[in-house]
């Protein structure tokens, strides 16, 4: 459109500067320049402003990177604000946040502390997701691989030199069965897995219940946790309060990192998240590789579950698990599936639950505070999405 | 005798919410949205049931607001999946775990937790309710069980026999189609969404007021994600929607009726119930599927008309 009236328009101007020109021509020109496309949007209301939303192919990965940080900065200036309405002065929200948890020393030891079981529960979500698999079973498989070492620490299963060992393995196959159901229903007869997972997840947490306020009640003081574990099937700590907790998680996302980015199978897996009727044309074996996934990512929630009772509560208790579901998931999404962004993520997140305890002790704000900046966040993060994929075009106003 | 009275009597006020979120669901779900956010509205509305019941001790008036706040925080959702087309499990999933923080920490902030409600109870018969068997069964319950049947009746006929039904169906099963014939796709699913959340926010707003008649944080216990399933086991169709909420609300209502009987059963096993039957009924679901499920075709997809093939 605009092309047709550029030749007219200049015409006109043109034909404006000499005096004494063919008035017939000037009178003609308005509502051609009234009508011109480009120019119009920036000077409209912008109630009336029109866009064209088109799809865009791909965006360099500064505007990704620059779009995601603007999302982030969003979601936290939100979540600023609810804390300041909350009750916290703004001056200390820095120094509760950044300062106080990263740069001192005791609580950057307790965020590498929490960071160990969410660094194993986001790669647990992000395997799971790379297969296509919404597995938010996390919590119910973390329970039964937490159960699960338990078992073998109460009936002193084996010899003291291999607990720890055998604990692990007992929470990994424990995690990766409880993650078996839902896979063959979903391979077998398309059941939906989120329903599938998440009911799992009510019955394991009900069944923690029954053993801790049931055969497992601490003999010693009567409350409903488990007895606490013997010197050797807690997670050692290594030097200066480093615990070998996040030793083991770290050695876990390289291991995920191989298993994703170079071997074979990752390859694979990358063929079935992208589109898995074309993976199997091509032939490869869709279903093994979204049960393996599947199964991996139990497998390592259970461990996660492992880490919790044996590095860091000492015992099995009742609600140990509670948080993790929703920030593996979360991790998984801010990483986009990715191992080794997953445990950057991780550590950030642990940060946020570190501060989310310091803010219930010494301001009185519950926990679930974590839970909605963390969901305010998802949202924010997810939304921008929109402007990573689109390219917004201004245009002319209907009926113009 | 006794026991099985008290149980049919009991059992409406187990359904009710499971039905009326069930309703909700069909109706967004059947305009192409996939709501997981149910879970989240339910606590929205069980939450702000209370406050308004503890603020104007009217009934009336809890309930409207109650439908009133989970329609709003519906928009939030509904912007995602319409506006800024979210993948859809993404938005459900964000929007619930939204509004268990947010709920969480609002009835702890403005001291509604555990707050009992007074004065609340079943609609006055007089005598009938005295009647002999059916009495306590059909005469002695409160306005909302009533009321449930003729919101069925209304969302039916309005899914099957109004244009505007006929047309948000069309939007869930073809949008490119009804895009095509002029319909505004968008529209007609935020429309879907909302109504649909007014109706889960009531299901919260129930289990707050009338049944539990106090609020606790996350008190659904998952009953949104049952909704869901039974949405899925009831096909997509309202009445069986109601007849599997009938069910689950017998089940439920049995466990404490056994207690009383001196039945003796572990407790935790007990509670796992509701849970283990969502996942048979989706397991028998699956293996008695049909060619024609019922399922809207465009569900969880959202809309883009510049991808129109």
């Amino acid at each position: 459109m605009s092309d047709a009236l550029a030749p007219e328009m200049t015409g006109a101007l043109a034909e404006a500067a000499p005096p004494g020109a063919a008035p017939a021509v000037i009178d003609a020109a308005p509502p051609a320049i009234e009508t011109e496309a480009p120019r119009r949007p920036r000077r409209m209301p912008l109630a009336s402003r029109r866009f064209s939303v088109e799809i865009r192919q791909l965006m360099a990965w500064q505007w990704q990177a620059l779009i995601l940080a603007i999302a982030i900065l969003a979601g936290m200036a939100i979540s600023a604000a609810i804390l300041i309405a909350a009750g916290i002065a703004p001056k200390d929200l820095l120094n509760e946040f950044v300062v106080q948890t990263f740069f001192d020393k005791q609580n950057f030891e307790a965020v590498l502390f929490q960071a160990a079981p969410m660094i194993l529960i986001g790669l647990a979500a992000s395997i799971a997701f790379r297969a296509r698999f919404w597995n938010l079973g996390l919590e119910g498989q973390m329970i039964c691989g937490a159960i699960a070492a338990t078992t073998v620490s109460l009936y002193e299963i084996g010899p003291e030199a291999t607990r720890l060992p055998l604990m692990f393995a007992a929470a990994f196959c424990a995690g990766l069965l409880w993650a078996l159901g839902p896979a063959l229903l979903k391979l077998r007869l398309s059941v939906n897995e989120i329903i599938s997972t998440l009911m799992l997840n009510y019955v394991a947490s009900n069944f923690l219940l029954h053993l801790v306020y049931g055969a497992w009640k601490d003999p010693k003081d009567g409350f409903p946790h488990s007895a606490e574990f013997r010197v050797f099937e807690r997670l050692p700590e290594l030097m200066h309060g480093l615990s070998s907790a996040i030793l083991l998680a770290l050695i876990v996302a390289l291991v995920a990192w191989w298993f994703v980015d170079i071997s074979r199978a990752g390859l694979y897996l990358r063929f079935v998240n992208s589109n898995p009727r074309m993976a199997h044309a091509v032939g490869v074996p869709v279903r093994k590789m979204t049960l393996a996934a599947v199964l991996l990512s139990g497998a390592l929630a259970g461990v996660a579950g492992f880490v919790v009772v044996s590095g860091q509560e000492g015992r099995l208790t009742q609600a140990f698990y509670s948080g993790y579901g929703f920030s593996g998931i979360l991790i998984a999404f801010l990483a986009r599936n990715n191992p080794l962004a997953a445990s950057v993520v991780a550590i950030l997140i642990a940060g946020l639950f570190v501060t989310g305890r310091s803010l219930q002790v010494f301001y009185q704000i519950p926990f679930s505070m974590v839970q909605l900046i963390q969901a305010i966040i998802v949202i924010c993060v997810a939304s921008s999405d929109f402007f990573i994929r689109h390219r917004l075009r201004p245009v002319a106003a209907k009926g113009v | 005798m006794e026991v099985v009275l008290n149980w049919l009597a009991n059992s409406p006020d187990f359904a009710v919410p499971y039905a009326l979120a069930a309703l909700g669901l069909i109706l967004s779900e059947r305009s192409g949205v996939l709501s997981l956010g149910a879970e989240g509205l339910m606590l929205v509305g069980a939450l702000i049931g209370v406050g308004a019941q503890l603020a104007f001790g009217a009934e009336g008036i809890s309930l409207f607001l109650a439908m009133l706040a989970a329609s709003a925080v519906s928009l939030l959702f509904a912007m995602m999946v319409i506006v800024l087309r979210v993948n859809q499990v993404i938005a459900g999933l964000a929007l619930v775990f939204f509004c268990q923080g947010l709920t969480s920490l609002l009835g702890t902030l403005l001291n509604w937790t555990n707050q009992a409600l007074t004065g609340i109870g079943a609609v006055p018969f007089g005598a009938m309710a005295d009647w002999p068997v059916v009495g306590h069964i059909l005469f002695n319950q409160n306005i909302i069980v009533y009321l449930t049947v003729p919101i069925f009746i209304l969302a039916t006929l309005f899914l099957n026999r109004s244009t505007t039904g006929l047309r948000l169906r069309a939007v869930g099963e073809n949008p490119q189609a009804a895009d095509a014939a002029g319909l505004s796709v968008g529209w007609y699913r935020l429309g879907a969404i909302v109504a649909g959340a007014a109706l889960i926010g009531l299901a919260g707003a129930y289990m707050s007021v009338y049944s539990t008649k106090l609020w606790v944080a996350g008190m659904t216990g998952g009953r949104g994600w049952i909704a869901v399933g039974l949405v899925i086991f009831a096909r997509w169709s309202p009445w069986r929607a109601l007849a599997g909420a009938l069910l689950f609300g017998c089940i439920e209502a049995l466990i404490p009726q056994l207690a009383a009987a001196g039945v003796k059963l572990p407790q935790y096993f007990v509670l796992m119930t509701p849970y283990v039957v969502t996942l048979g009924v989706m397991v028998w679901v699956a293996m008695a599927k049909s060619g024609h499920d019922g399922e809207p075709g465009a569900l969880g997809q959202p809309y883009v008309r510049e991808e129109r093939g």
